[in-house]
């Protein structure tokens, strides 16, 4: 039997007992997006496990045709969070894409991906850091770095925590930031040095003691990352967004019905459940959870590459979890990841009336109404 | 590309159909986003600017902004594409239209690309600017 | 596969329906059980005429169909051992129609218990058997395995709450049994017959379900026992304390002990503990009702009684049975739950005839399970890689089964018997009831493609 054979692969290597643990009790299916929508048991962590143990056994080998479901995963956390024998799933299919990369066997999006950050600045090749109307690179004690989505995709949530930390006198400055790449190394690849060293290297000449981000993805690839550890070497704090403005008090509310969607990447990922939860608190005294919140939130399903890679399934998990926010009947929908933002936004019916927007809009939406902004 | 119809220069397609004007987007546009997978239909009675953005497409790796081809107002969208935004790859002078829109001059439709050598000078011209990208 | 089949199926499902890729069909061969096997392929259906007519022509072609549902199951029912079509009926997760007039709800196959238990929770009731899977289980595979839950001992299993089913036959005539009443005694019952009949019999397309009202409050004890015999006999006892609780559930000392290494509960780590929870319209009536249970406990040498007080103590006191599962498949590579079951009497022998087979064995068996019904969840946890582990575990399987038989008891309480205790069908079941399941199994599958070699219906 296995115990004989010499692993063939790395995820074999790193994470073999893992996979043996899975006892194929299915309960991954409950909480998993990618089922959720599809109904699909290949899609689904068991599913992903009983191929990976296939591979172990030599029944069958790593190739193309487990591009399709081990590139089609969000990592969202929630399988694991659910499993009953503690299987470290989204670690494992990281592991696994990275052996696939290695024979050669990529979805193209992320090939592409990995493409065009050798040889430009961002995950969209634009090359063309908008700067706000905000100055660079000067020496200040808080660094704000709006990533990717932000900067491209999601220009009016960027500018709206650039207004809020103006109103709150923030001495920040804005650097020419690239792409922090940790998306690679969740597709099958790893982070970009090139990119890495620019982001540290402009990061520290503003001599700034805390670096503020939008985006949890960055905040994780920051603080995890050992490309980024000489930040913290150096001493720098890095905070998302919601942890820097729970400490503030924005004088506004509303009286509508506010709901507060977990992105994986800071909630399960990073373990802030409550920081913006505090933020909310303050602004909308009707705040009500969805069904599935915290630990157990439902993945908007635009993470670990899969919005780039299947873009339709992505925007099909978004509609799961907008009806969670319906069913609630909530007016707003709160969230601190502009990738959820993008997401749910474009998964958004006409009929659906709930507005989508990061805390940091809202807040600004609502200063703006009180003419304090 | 149909040759009665009028194109604006991000590959729109326009047709007149007496009272109002129909817009969806070109062959040539479809075939360059790829899959499409997000159309963002606004509001009803949204005042269009010739020339300003009112909407945007998303492919999987592709955003694209949609320009007014007259000045007027949005009048109807293609509630269809919400759920099935591919309608553009299948068939984008039919099924896959777009918007309509209650022009204030017609006549500024003849400020867009018509006619068979027009189109054909444009799109030669398109394909070789997209073959340097 | 044959083109021609492949083209048959497609043209009864759609194209997007179909599917024979390699991701899908290794999803296929497996279920929640050790067993595997390769399918030919596999098909969603999406309504009761589709299932008929992918029967119809795979009883022509000879060609086998599995029915699955949440691929739950504990004893490889799902698994497509003899290859074949396996029928995915996920998409059929309507629930048709809920009538509380009426005290009944109708819905398809797919349905996921805890969707049902959310759509009947506003109006104030509740579907009893609830599995302890029932965050992914199906109605229609709970059906087809009579599936308990902890709720057995006072509110009974599924069997006790279908009204009538729609069915496909193996050669695709579709049926109705049952009615739409809450009782009814027309004709043969072979509602029945199907609950239970774990897909060998026929496709359940459609179930009406009788519902009950949730009761509106409940109170939850906990005690320790130093000695099996004493828990077991305190278990038997509660027969005679005049009421019966809703839930009665037993951990053994090897359970305690490893949620005790993986959670900080901090269980006594005694012979066995015993939950129990009464239920009912007011607190006054429900800690009567635990009063008189724990009487019977400290007759029995019960000690350290803890009674929730809040819901959040209630919820403590459950998660050490809620969690027990996980922290033992986390032990080792290979676990199997059982889920032999004893006349009540009998759960004292039953315990310590288990603790005699783990000590003969040499193999770990932590047991835990629903004391108020007799039906108990022996788990093996061990390395199935160890081939000499993996002979031992076989032998005390058998002598587990053995032991439950010579007690008087059954060999599944509320799992089925799918690919796992086929064997042992002869221990529980004479000659006569063999032949005649056989031979029901003949009548209505005379070209056996359903679900085939499970049950031990192929052999004789």
């Amino acid at each position: 039997m296995r115990g004989d054979m010499e692993a063939k692969y790395d995820f074999d290597r790193k994470f073999r007992r893992q996979v043996l643990q899975c006892s194929r009790c299915g309960f991954c299916q409950s909480v998993c997006p990618v089922f959720g929508f599809s109904l699909r048991p290949a899609y689904n962590a068991r599913g992903k496990m009983l191929l990976l143990k296939e591979v172990m056994d030599g029944t069958i080998d790593l190739n193309d045709e487990l591009i399709e479901t081990l590139f089609q995963c969000t990592t969202c956390g929630a399988c694991e969070e659910n499993c009953p024998s503690g299987v470290n799933v989204p670690d494992i299919i990281k592991q696994a894409r990275k052996d696939m990369v290695n024979i050669g066997s990529c979805h193209p999006a992320f090939k592409g991906m990995h493409e065009v950050l050798e040889n430009h600045s961002d995950i969209y090749a634009e090359d063309d850091l908008p700067d706000f109307g905000r100055e660079r690179n000067r020496k200040a004690p808080y660094v704000f770095f709006i990533g990717c989505v932000g900067a491209y995709r999601e220009e009016e949530a960027t500018e709206s925590i650039l207004d809020l930390l103006d109103y709150l006198k923030v001495d920040y400055t804005l650097i020419d930031e690239v792409c922090c790449s940790g998306v690679l190394g969740d597709v099958g690849y790893s982070i970009n040095d090139r990119l890495a060293e620019k982001n540290v290297e402009r990061i520290l000449a503003t001599g700034a003691h805390t670096l503020i981000t939008g985006c949890p993805y960055c905040a994780r690839t920051f603080h995890g990352k050992p490309e980024y550890q000489k930040l913290k070497d150096s001493g720098v704090k890095i905070l998302h967004v919601s942890q820097f403005l729970k400490d503030f008090d924005f004088g506004v509310t509303t009286s509508r019905k506010v709901t507060y969607h977990d992105p994986c990447d800071l909630g399960r990922h990073c373990g802030i459940y409550e920081e913006p939860r505090e933020t909310i608190a303050k602004i909308a005294p009707d705040f009500v959870e969805m069904r599935h919140n915290r630990e157990k939130a439902l993945c908007c399903g635009a993470g670990g590459g899969v919005r780039g890679a299947y873009a339709a399934n992505s925007i099909a998990m978004a509609r799961r979890r907008l009806q969670e926010a319906e069913e609630i009947g909530a007016e707003v929908l709160l969230t601190e990841c502009n990738s959820c933002v993008h997401n749910l936004a474009n998964a958004k019916l006409r009929k659906q009336k709930v507005k989508i927007l990061t805390t940091a809009q809202f807040i600004q939406e609502l200063l703006e109404e009180e003419d304090k902004i | 590309m149909p040759e009665d119809l009028y194109y604006e220069e991000n590959h729109l397609w326009v047709r007149d159909e007496g009272d109002l004007l129909l817009v969806g987007m070109d062959d040539f546009g479809q075939k360059m986003a790829g899959d499409i997978v997000y159309v963002q239909l606004p509001d009803e009675g949204k005042k269009l600017k010739m020339g300003k953005k009112f909407a945007k497409v998303e492919s999987g790796k592709w955003l694209g902004k949609v320009f007014a081809p007259v000045n007027g107002e949005l009048v109807e969208v293609n509630e269809e594409l919400e759920t099935n935004p591919g309608l553009i790859n299948e068939d984008c002078y039919g099924e896959g239209w777009m918007y309509k829109v209650k022009a204030d001059d017609k006549a500024e439709l003849e400020q867009l690309i018509k006619g068979p050598e027009a189109i054909e000078k444009w799109v030669l011209a398109e394909i070789e600017k997209y073959a340097q990208e | 596969m044959d083109e021609r089949v492949k083209k048959a199926l497609v043209d009864i499902v759609g194209e997007k329906n179909f599917n024979d890729k390699l991701i899908d069909m290794v999803s296929y061969s497996y279920d929640a059980s050790e067993y595997t096997h390769r399918p030919m392929c596999a098909v969603w259906a999406e309504s009761t005429e589709q299932v008929s007519k992918v029967l119809k022509l795979a009883n022509e072609e000879k060609i086998p169909v599995i029915p699955r549902g949440g691929g739950t199951g504990l004893t490889g029912l799902a698994v497509p051992i003899n290859g074949g079509i396996v029928l995915d009926l996920n998409h059929m997760n309507a629930i048709v129609k809920i009538s509380i007039e009426d005290r009944l709800a109708v819905l398809q196959p797919g349905v996921i218990y805890d969707d049902l238990a959310r759509a009947l929770d506003p109006h104030g009731f509740f579907f009893p058997p609830d599995p302890a899977s029932s965050q992914v289980c199906t109605l229609g595979g709970n059906v087809a395995t009579n599936a308990g839950g902890v709720k057995g001992a006072k509110y009974g299993t599924t069997r006790d709450y279908v009204l009538g089913l729609q069915l496909v036959l193996p050669d695709g005539r579709i049926m109705r049994t049952g009615s739409q009443c809450i009782k009814s005694v027309s004709g043969y019952d072979l509602t029945k017959l199907f609950v239970g009949s774990e897909g060998t019999l026929g496709v359940i397309t459609e179930i009406t379900l009788k519902i009950n009202p949730k009761t509106t409050a409940s109170t939850t004890a906990m005690a320790a026992f130093d000695d099996l015999g004493d828990a077991g006999r305190a278990v038997s006892e509660t027969m005679h304390s005049g009421v019966l609780p809703a839930v009665l559930e037993i951990l053994g000392k090897e359970a305690l002990i490893a949620i005790n290494r993986n959670t900080d509960l901090n269980l006594p780590e005694v012979d066995a503990i015993l939950l129990v929870e009464t239920d009912g319209y007011t607190q006054e009536e429900t800690d009567y009702q635990v009063k008189k249970v724990l009487e019977v406990f400290k007759r029995n040498n019960a000690r350290e009684i803890k009674q929730a007080k809040t819901e959040k103590e209630a919820a403590d006191l459950w998660k050490a049975r809620k969690s027990a599962y996980a922290v033992l498949a986390r032990l080792n590579t290979h676990q199997v739950l059982e889920d032999v079951t004893v006349p009540m009497s009998r759960i004292a022998d039953a315990l310590i005839g288990i603790k005699e087979i783990s000590e003969k064995y040499d193999i770990m068996i932590a047991t835990y399970g629903h004391a108020g019904d007799g039906n108990l969840h022996p788990q093996f946890v061990y390395d199935g890689y160890d081939p000499d582990v993996a002979e031992r575990k076989k032998a005390a399987g058998a002598a587990l089964f053995k032991l439950a038989i010579d007690l008087g008891g059954t060999l599944t309480g509320e799992h089925g018997i799918g690919l796992q205790k086929a064997a042992f069908m002869g221990l529980e079941h004479d000659d006569v009831s063999m032949n005649v399941m056989r031979g029901i199994k003949r009548l209505l599958d005379p070209n056996n493609i359903l679900n085939p070699g499970k049950m031990a219906l192929d052999e004789g």
